[in-house]
């Protein structure tokens, strides 16, 4: 559903993404792991249409997204890291101005619009101003625009950041929901407990290359850890302070 | 079903109602202060508009000549401020703004987003110069008793011609953007300010309006002309503009002009869209590039920090507010167009031949001194609002760091106010010691000028830092903090000081000029009033300053509570 083939990203002589190549079935939870600054946001901005590749492709859903922009992001929803949501409108309003970019007019829209409303828990806040919202609710609200419009492939970039735990379990309900529906998920995180937890694939990308993937059990399996927990798997693969060095510097 | 391109631009409507209906405290004080300064501006334009017709009038050919100039000249001066106004608020609506994030990454065609864009840059870019451009045209119009088809043509003419600019403007930051490195279209505002500010000062030293004043240089009027008229060429849509309005005022068509004017305009949206399609998404992609921006270390402000005597925190509280300021460009560059009207001022002052006025020069000259005091006022007063004010609000989501660490809110508020105070004394009182030294101003009054903008100086700083920790918001953009309900409420403040000063400084000084020039002594009463007025003065500018910073530290103090 969201395939990217030999995905390039300089910024001058710095590569940001190197030769990313992977592929996201429908239905599958597909998680992104790195350090900071290994390319995981830039990468998803790509697939989301905000940032042109240097080299490679990304087709969502069958269309490229270089020549059928359009068609490619008519099945995509995108939940950025830092999302744009004009302060100055009602929860409503945007939502109903969301499913407007998207093609879902006047009749159909209010009924879908509390559809949405209702699954994240917003309604009692529909009429209410946007720059009065807390950071997880307007994170909540940010979900509900990148479902209104039923995609068939969702890129999130750190979902769980900000959010209360009851907000955190609604979010993992709704993206397991969706994938027994055939979305295709492909999400960006730090939190390793929600990608063991929920992803069903997970690559692990540092300083722009893919360094491992597959299912959590086969990631483990390459590097050469029995243990049960992600993260000592994440940082054996991605490296980090030993407890002498911090000893060192403490 | 795919909705036409205003659609896009509905968030921004509903915003404004929604700000309309949920009005905050100062919105309205906010809306009658600018609403009643742009009626007066509007109502003094339309007086001078229709004053300067109606004398033309009088010398019937000669002055259907000047009046068909004057507009081909008004529509050329507001050419070049839409095409720069157009290059900058491009960068803004097609590259920079917020909300492309949510656009960019929506199904939404290239052409719809390209002509939302368009429209949105034309009515940011050309609003100002339609507000003014309004009440001139029509004083013309009542003045020359036009009919009625000369409002409807204006509105013709008007449409196209401010499109035509813009999409020259908007071009350029296409071009610009997507041939300039990364996250170089803050250095292309600042290039664009540079050749703005450039263009007025030599447009008008070009022209060397004083001239007319000089009677001996009577019949180099012509040559003056013959210079206004010079850039005006039919190539140009000024001219168009102008000759279909001047045509509109005698009640004919002039059709091909009008023609000229449109079709040029659909000519540039059309190529301009198409570069839009071809070029826009690189160039996006490429100013999103921030973390590639290049960064100056500014070694000679740690160095200049470092050889004032000040404590350790209110060094590095120096060192971050100097460099945050001069690293944004945009910040700064905001001053450019300020530096290029008092470079202008100054000219004027150089440039008026006074003497040809015979017994009045001496009166207008030292009339002029205080003139200049009060303008020197205004531009502390428009700086400190525009940067100084916001200083506390500036620290934005990082003002826990401040809150939190072991630095009373004394020491911070008053690093703040000696920031802003001293680039500020410097530049006020050059601008002064310049201006008056340029009309050969009384020694006398050339003392007490340097002397009480010292003064006004501090009052106005200390007003600013104060109102500023008082009314802070915390995040928001510098321009909307000058304008919130703290910052109108400086500004109102600030004018009734430099009022009360000038009064409390004009009379005594015009006393002893006067009787300097008349050779009267002056009582020993009057001399004690004239020095309880340069005292009382003194004290106001004191208090205001002492006053306002006790006040925003308290407020800052509470804070904590």
């Amino acid at each position: 559903m969201i395939a990217l083939e030999r995905l390039v990203k300089r910024y001058g002589a710095f590569t940001a993404v190197d030769d990313v190549s992977l592929d996201v079935k429908p239905g599958e939870i597909h998680g992104f792991l790195g350090p900071n600054g290994a390319g995981k946001t830039t990468t998803l901005r790509m697939i989301a249409g905000l940032l042109q590749p240097t080299s490679g492709r990304i087709v969502v859903n069958g269309h490229d997204l270089a020549t059928e922009p359009e068609a490619a992001k008519v099945s995509l929803g995108f939940i950025p890291d830092r999302p744009f949501i004009y302060e100055k409108l009602t929860a409503g309003e945007f939502l109903r101005f969301h499913g407007g970019l998207y093609g879902i007019d006047g009749t159909g829209i209010t009924g879908r619009v509390h559809e949405m409303l209702d699954l994240f828990e917003l309604r009692r806040w529909e009429n209410e101003l946007i720059e009065s919202f807390s950071h997880g609710m307007k994170q909540r609200l940010v979900m509900s625009a990148a479902f209104l419009h039923r995609p068939r492939a969702i890129a999130v970039d750190e979902p769980m950041v900000g959010l209360d735990p009851r907000g955190a379990r609604l979010i993992k309900d709704v993206f397991r929901r969706m994938s027994e529906h055939g979305v295709a998920i492909f999400m960006s995180t730090h939190t390793l407990e929600v990608a063991q937890e929920m992803c069903h694939r997970i690559s692990i990308i540092q300083k722009g290359k893919i360094i491992a993937a597959g299912t959590v059990d086969e990631v483990r399996r390459m590097a050469g850890d029995g243990g049960d927990q992600l993260t000592a798997v994440f940082l054996k693969l991605t490296g980090g302070s030993s407890l002498q060095e911090i000893d060192e510097f403490v | 079903m795919t909705q036409p391109f205003p659609f896009l631009l509905l968030p921004h409507l509903w915003s404004s109602r929604n700000r309309a209906r949920r009005r905050q405290k100062g919105d309205l004080l906010r809306a009658g202060m600018f609403g009643g300064v742009g009626m007066a501006v509007c109502g003094a334009l339309f007086a001078g508009a229709y004053w300067l017709t109606t004398k033309l009038a009088v010398y019937e050919e000669f002055g259907d000549y000047l009046l068909r100039l004057g507009l081909s000249w008004l529509f050329l001066t507001f050419l070049a401020f839409l095409a720069f106004s157009g290059v900058v608020t491009a960068l803004s609506t097609f590259f920079l703004s917020d909300d492309l994030r949510l656009l960019m990454g929506a199904p939404v065609s290239a052409g719809r987003l390209f002509m939302a864009r368009f429209t949105r840059t034309v009515g940011q870019a050309s609003w100002m110069v339609i507000i003014f451009m309004a009440p001139i045209l029509l004083a013309v119009g009542i003045a020359s008793c036009a009919p009625i088809v000369f409002y409807f043509t204006a509105v013709l003419a008007v449409v196209p011609f401010v499109v035509i600019p813009v999409a020259i403007g908007a071009a350029m930051t296409l071009l610009l953007v997507n041939v300039l490195p990364a996250r170089r279209a803050r250095d292309l505002l600042m290039l664009a300010s540079l050749m703005f500010a450039a263009a007025i000062v030599l447009t008008l030293r070009f022209i060397q309006p004083e001239r007319l004043m000089r009677v001996e240089n009577l019949p180099d009027i012509t040559d003056f002309f013959a210079t206004l008229q010079s850039p005006i060429t039919p190539l140009l849509p000024s001219f168009w503009a102008g000759e279909v309005l001047f045509a509109g005022l005698q009640g004919a068509g002039d059709l091909l002009h009008g023609a000229a004017l449109w079709t040029t305009a659909l000519a540039f949206t059309v190529v301009l869209a198409a570069a839009d399609r071809r070029w826009h998404f690189a160039g996006y992609s490429r100013s999103q590039e921030a973390p590639k921006a290049r960064v100056t270390s500014l070694r000679l402000v740690d160095w200049l920090a470092h050889a004032l005597p000040l404590s350790t925190v209110r060094r590095q509280l120096l060192v971050k507010d100097v460099k945050v300021f001069l690293r944004d460009v945009s910040q700064w560059l905001q001053l450019l167009p300020l530096f290029a009207l008092v470079l202008l001022y100054l000219y004027n002052f150089s440039a008026l031949d006074l003497e040809r006025i015979p017994y009045m020069s001496g009166v207008i000259k030292n009339v002029y001194a205080l003139v200049n005091l009060g303008m020197a006022g205004f531009v502390v007063a428009t700086v400190a609002v525009r940067f100084v004010f916001p200083a506390v609000s500036a620290e934005g989501a990082a003002f826990w760091l401040v809150r939190t660490s072991p630095i009373s809110m004394r020491d911070f508020l008053w690093s703040k106010f000696w920031t802003g105070l001293v680039p500020m004394v410097l530049f006020v009182e050059a601008l002064t010691i310049a201006a008056n030294e340029f009309m050969g101003v009384d020694p006398f009054l050339k003392v007490v000028a340097s002397v009480a903008v010292v003064f006004m100086t501090f009052a106005m700083v200390g007003l600013a830092v104060g109102l500023g920790a008082r009314y802070p918001r915390f995040g928001a953009d510098p321009n909307e903090v000058a304008g919130s309900y703290g910052g109108v409420a400086f500004m109102i403040l600030a004018v009734l000081y430099i009022i009360v000063m000038i009064v409390l400084l004009g009379w005594p000084s015009a006393m002893w000029l006067f009787s300097r020039v008349r050779n009267i002594r002056l009582s020993a009463l009057r001399e004690a009033m004239m020095a309880a007025s340069f005292l009382l003065a003194i004290v106001l500018s004191i208090g205001t300053w002492l006053v306002a910073m006790r006040s925003g530290v308290r407020a800052l103090d509470e804070m904590n509570r």
